[in-house]
This record gives structure tokens, C-alpha cells and sequence, in this order.
């Protein structure tokens, strides 16, 4: 025998989508039409002849995108006044925070460099963390924010220019490079970034695109 | 009827006049609009010009690629003197003096991420192209590999802003960024967007293809030829 609220639960497995829409989906790396099955939650759907995901239906999605770009945004704006590194040289100490390593470049003379490490590791999880935010709170109501279609779209345009990882090895490395001729120290910026990396990849990975456009587009109607 | 032309037959949302949305994953018929109705992206059947404007990027990305490792990528300034330190010269004196795990990720994000990342894209655009033999369940993952790993050597011109950053002690020393920095980033950054252009759908229709020419030879083959022996 199953319970009443069992039974809801499963007859709304799925994620609301628009009527209108087609009943197909097409993998993106084969162009293999499928059939839209409902899906439960924590399961995905597989494309059947290449094997690439097609679209997923994560737990407590908008929830769990919503919780964690809040968390990312305290971290990434926390991680902007905290040094990452303080190095010990011959009675001098230097400490680096995140923006440094963008000025420094602008000043000595390397511009575009030093605007490309500004758009990786500063502007490009800004914009992810902002987005998501903007895109997923309404819809916790839902509502769709205005204009909020373009946002998501550039959202995941800007997504491989977000290098929040790439630069904490970088910082790693540095540290490497640097302990055979100063005394170097890891400290709570390193940590904080490192968390927004965290909270950044759970909250874009906590919604699938799919999932997250009908939404919007349910919210627009409405 | 043979037993292995059982396997299930696999349509295609081109076959059937519809383009996947690449953004948001609507299907739409391709003859009516060509943008998106709900997230106002260009749709297409297959990328336009993929092959050749990864080839183009790729190209680009080589043409660079020698230069960024013969440049010196920072110039260190100590006590008034100032050397030139190249890519390599880095890693070399790091494995001299003993220094391997670090050598070893400088070797891998500098030298064998790119070379691995332009020969992968040059042989993902022959298969596209049909030159060699199609096998897109293995190309599939060398691209998504490509993808996911071109991003990582981008930590070479982290270090050297965290280095020139960090390393500013006056007259003592100072470390300035050199030419080959500027680069080797754009190395990344182009074959970054040379992943992003292609297209792996096209090694699919490769496949489909050749299976079409075997089977039409087939085909040919039980009824043009001649039943008496
Ligand atoms: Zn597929
Ligand atoms: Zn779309």
C-alpha cells in the first residue's frame, strides 16, 4: 500500500514543463532525436547512442541553485578584502589579494593580460554567481525577472571563461615557486575563493539548463 | 535478413527539418524561424563553417605557439641586472634542482596541454572532414577532454601575475612580464574558442555516412552480381 502523499510525490516527479513545447529532445553532440521521458528526481537521461547526458532532473534544484549562489556571492565578495598569500622576504612582507594580481599587470605594462585575469577570475564569476541569482529567486515565486532569458543565455555563454580553479593551483604553484627564496603562507582569501569555486560549480550544476528554461518560460506566460 | 542489421536505427532531429537549440534545448522547425522562440539564439543544423574556422583558430593558436615558448615570459630584475626567463628555462631549473612534482605541472600546462589540445582538434577536423575513419564514441571523449583541459593552462599567466604582484621589493628585485606571456595567453584563449567551434555532431554524419555507402555497396553487391557461377 502506498500513502496519499506517496503518491503525489510520484505523480509530479517531473519538473513543470510548457504545453506547447515538442516532445522530443535532440543530444547535443550526436543530433539523435529522443522522446521526453519523465524522469525522477536524481535520475538523468542518457542519449541512447552516444551515451552524453541530455537533460537531468536534480534534487530540490531551484533551492539548492538559489542557496548556493547566495553562498558563492558572501564568499566571492568576502574573498576581495582577504589576502591570499603573505610572503616573508628579508624583513619585508607583501601580501597578495585577488585584485593584485590584475593591477599589478596593468602597471607593468601588460594590459590586455591583465584584463583577461580580471574577466577569469573576477568579472566571469561575478556575472556567473549574479545571473544565476537574478534568473533562480523569482522563480522560487514563480516569476521571471525581466529580461532574465538573456541573462541565463550569457550565463551559460560565460561559463568556460570562469576560472576560479584554474587560478587556486596557479596560487599553488606560486606558493612552490616561491618557498625556495621567501617564507610564503597560505591565508583566508585562498580558502574563501575556494569556497565560491565550490558554491559557484554546485549552484550551476544544481539546476539542469533544460529544467531551468522551462521554468523561466512557464513564469513568463504566467 | 541479417542479424546484425538489427540495430535500432537512430533518426535525426536534421533528418526531420529540427534544430536542437544549443542554449536551452528547444526543438524547432528549422524552415520557419531562425532564432530561437524562447531564448533568442541563432539556430542551426550544424555549426556554420565549423571545420574551417576551427582550422583557422588552430592555425592561429601554432602560429603563436613557437613564439610563446622562445619569448622570455618574465624578465626578473635583481640588484639592477635583469634576465629573461622563458617557459622552459623556468622548468628546466625547477627539475635541476630537484623540484619535480612542480616541474611536471609546469610541463604539462605549458608544453603538453596546448600540443595535445591542437593535435586532438586536428584530428577531430580530418574525421569531420571524412579523411580518416570515423569512430565518434572515442572522438566524442577526446573532445570533451579537450574541452575540459584547455582551460588549465591558463595557470601559467596566473603565476606570473601573482608572481609580478608578489615580487616587488624595489631595487632588491622586481619581476616584469615579458612578451611571451602575452603569447602563450592568447594561445589558450584561441584554442579555447577553436573547441567551442567545432562542431561533434559532424562526426556522427561521418559515421552515418559510411554506413550508408556500406550498406548501398551491399546492396549492390547481392543484386548487380551475377547469381550463376
Ligand atoms: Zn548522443
Ligand atoms: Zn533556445
Amino acid at each position: 500500500m502506498k500513502s496519499r502523499t506517496q503518491h503525489l510525490r510520484e505523480a509530479s516527479h517531473s519538473w513543470p514543463q510548457p504545453d506547447k513545447q515538442g516532445d522530443t529532445a535532440a543530444c547535443l553532440f550526436c543530433d539523435t532525436i529522443h522522446d521526453l521521458v519523465d524522469i525522477q528526481e536524481g535520475e538523468a537521461a542518457y542519449c541512447k547512442r552516444c551515451g552524453n547526458i541530455i537533460y537531468q532532473n536534480r534534487r530540490a534544484s531551484l533551492v539548492r541553485a538559489t542557496c548556493f549562489s547566495i553562498s558563492a556571492l558572501i564568499f566571492m565578495l568576502v574573498v576581495q578584502f582577504l589576502p591570499f598569500l603573505t610572503l616573508n622576504a628579508a624583513g619585508l612582507q607583501r601580501e597578495l589579494t585577488l585584485i593584485n594580481t590584475t593591477t599589478s599587470l596593468m602597471r607593468t605594462d601588460a594590459p590586455i593580460l591583465g584584463a583577461s585575469v580580471l574577466v577569469f577570475t573576477i568579472l566571469a564569476p561575478f556575472f556567473l554567481i549574479c545571473g544565476m541569482l537574478y534568473s533562480t529567486t523569482p522563480l522560487l515565486a514563480g516569476r521571471c525577472a525581466p529580461g532574465a532569458e538573456y541573462v541565463v543565455k550569457w550565463v551559460y555563454r560565460a561559463e568556460p571563461w570562469n576560472m576560479v580553479e584554474v587560478f587556486l593551483l596557479g596560487v599553488l604553484v606560486s606558493i612552490l615557486k616561491l618557498a625556495q627564496v621567501a617564507d610564503v603562507h597560505i591565508n583566508a582569501g585562498f580558502w574563501a575563493y575556494a569556497g565560491a569555486m565550490l558554491c559557484t560549480a554546485a549552484a550551476i550544476a544544481g539546476i539542469d539548463r533544460r529544467e531551468l528554461w522551462d521554468r523561466l518560460e512557464l513564469a513568463n506566460e504566467s | 535478413m541479417n542479424p546484425d542489421h538489427q540495430k535500432p536505427i537512430f533518426k535525426k532531429a536534421a533528418d526531420r527539418g529540427l534544430a536542437g537549440c544549443r542554449t536551452c534545448g528547444l526543438m524547432s522547425p528549422m524552415a520557419k524561424q531562425s532564432k530561437c522562440p524562447r531564448c533568442h539564439s541563432r539556430l542551426y543544423y550544424r555549426k556554420p563553417d565549423s571545420v574551417e574556422n576551427t582550422l583557422a583558430l588552430v592555425a592561429g593558436s601554432i602560429a603563436l605557439f613557437i613564439p610563446s615558448h622562445l619569448l622570455p615570459m618574465i624578465t626578473v630584475t635583481e640588484f639592477g641586472v635583469a634576465v629573461d626567463k622563458t617557459i622552459i628555462a623556468g622548468m628546466t631549473a625547477f627539475w635541476l634542482e630537484g623540484a619535480y612534482p612542480i616541474a611536471l605541472v609546469i610541463f604539462c600546462a605549458s608544453i603538453l596541454i596546448p600540443i595535445l589540445k591542437v593535435g586532438a582538434l586536428l584530428w577531430l577536423c580530418a574525421a569531420a572532414k571524412g579523411l580518416i575513419h570515423p569512430s565518434p564514441g572515442m572522438l566524442t571523449k577526446i573532445y570533451h577532454i579537450t574541452e575540459l583541459l584547455g582551460r588549465w593552462s591558463m595557470i601559467d599567466i596566473f603565476v606570473v601575475g601573482i608572481l609580478v604582484s608578489l615580487v616587488q621589493f624595489g631595487n632588491y628585485t622586481s619581476i616584469v612580464p615579458g612578451p611571451g606571456a602575452l603569447a602563450f595567453g592568447t594561445v589558450v584563449m584561441l584554442t579555447m574558442f577553436a573547441a567551442m567551434n567545432f562542431d561533434p555532431r559532424l562526426l556522427w554524419d561521418r559515421l552515418d555516412d559510411c554506413n550508408r555507402r556500406a550498406h548501398i555497396g551491399k546492396f549492390a553487391k547481392t543484386f548487380f552480381s551475377p547469381k550463376s557461377k
